[in-house]
């Protein structure tokens, strides 16, 4: 059952495109913020690259994975679901938070763990607000997500006008 | 034994050129494809060609959005400032590329619409409306490129 629940079902182009729009367009807003504080570089200077580029491939693959599982059933070209997709982009942008938390603090972990082994204590105690912070957080990007989603789906129906 | 920070960022800058050259190279292609199609049998594989190009497209505008801060980490903490001329530009561009993001979505949920719809001729307006679409797509690219080309070489 549970490995079930992980599990994705087989996405197709809406799944694609709306998660790699959401997660580009979350990464490329954060960084539009901080180069105009001149506050990224400082911010890039302390990351690997290499560390960076696999962050946003986990991030790529977490938000493809929990927008298949908000679309699951649905049909969002249809008119009529769009309640429930918000709903849904509510509940699994919070999972998406935690997942993508849980994937940053096993890198950070797994590279503070060989300079100073005590880190793993404070890392124990902040783990559960820090969890509940990336829930937060996450249900609110996926909300506001879910909300530009289907005003430019509107935009789409107006575009082509298909039956 | 370990990676060569400078072959690391020419990989990087390769996939983001190979990236940009596949969402900029399709857009064209298919804006060609959309001004010569004629018939019924045409029309349904206009439209499949471009089902397959936004496929290709968001996995192109993943790439880019990832390369290109693979791209700005190689200049660490000696990154231009906001308030420079450079800095100006990239923001410009930044601001583009969301841009473009953003208005892209539709197109890609218009296609599925109308792959859904099924084969049937496109009528006039439908085939105005596809290369209004790909060919503002391809636009927006080329000035992206520009934008792009300034900050590498401006």
């Amino acid at each position: 059952m549970a490995r079930a629940r992980l599990v994705a079902p087989k996405g197709g182009l809406v799944e694609w495109s709306l998660a790699t729009f959401h997660a580009s367009a979350f990464v490329l807003a954060i960084v539009f913020f901080l180069y105009s504080r001149d506050a990224l570089g400082p911010a890039l200077g302390g990351l690997n690259t290499l560390v960076g580029l696999g962050l946003f491939l986990a991030l790529w693959a977490t938000t493809y994975l929990t927008t298949c599982r908000a679309l699951e059933g649905l049909d969002l070209l249809r008119e009529g679901d769009q309640v429930l997709f918000a709903r849904r982009a509510f509940r699994w942008g919070a999972a998406n938070g935690m997942a993508f938390l849980g994937v940053l603090g096993v890198v950070l972990i797994a590279s503070a763990v060989f300079v100073s082994p005590t880190v793993l204590l404070p890392v124990l105690f902040v783990a559960p607000f820090a969890l509940l912070i990336s829930a937060v957080v996450g249900a609110l990007v996926g909300l506001i997500f879910s909300a530009v989603d289907l005003a430019l789906l509107a935009l789409a129906r107006g575009a082509l006008d298909v039956r | 034994m370990p990676l060569d920070a400078h072959a690391l960022h020419l990989a990087i800058r390769w996939l983001h050129v190979a990236a940009m050259a596949t969402a900029f190279g399709g857009a064209l292609t298919v804006f060609a494809l959309s001004a010569r199609t004629r018939n019924a049998g045409l029309d349904a594989a206009l439209v499949e060609i471009a089902l397959r190009y936004e496929f290709m497209f968001w996995l192109a505008a993943g790439v880019l959005a990832m390369t290109g801060i693979g791209n700005l980490a190689a200049f660490g903490t000696g990154l231009p400032l906001s308030r420079t001329d450079w800095g100006m530009t990239f923001v410009l561009k930044l601001g583009f590329v969301l841009g473009l993001i953003v208005l892209s979505l539709p197109r890609t949920l218009a296609i599925a619409r109308l792959r859904r719809a099924g084969s049937q001729p496109l009528t006039e307006a439908l085939q105005t409306r596809l290369r209004a679409m790909y060919g503002g797509t391809g636009a927006a690219f080329a000035v992206a490129l520009g934008l792009a080309v300034w900050l590498a070489h401006g």
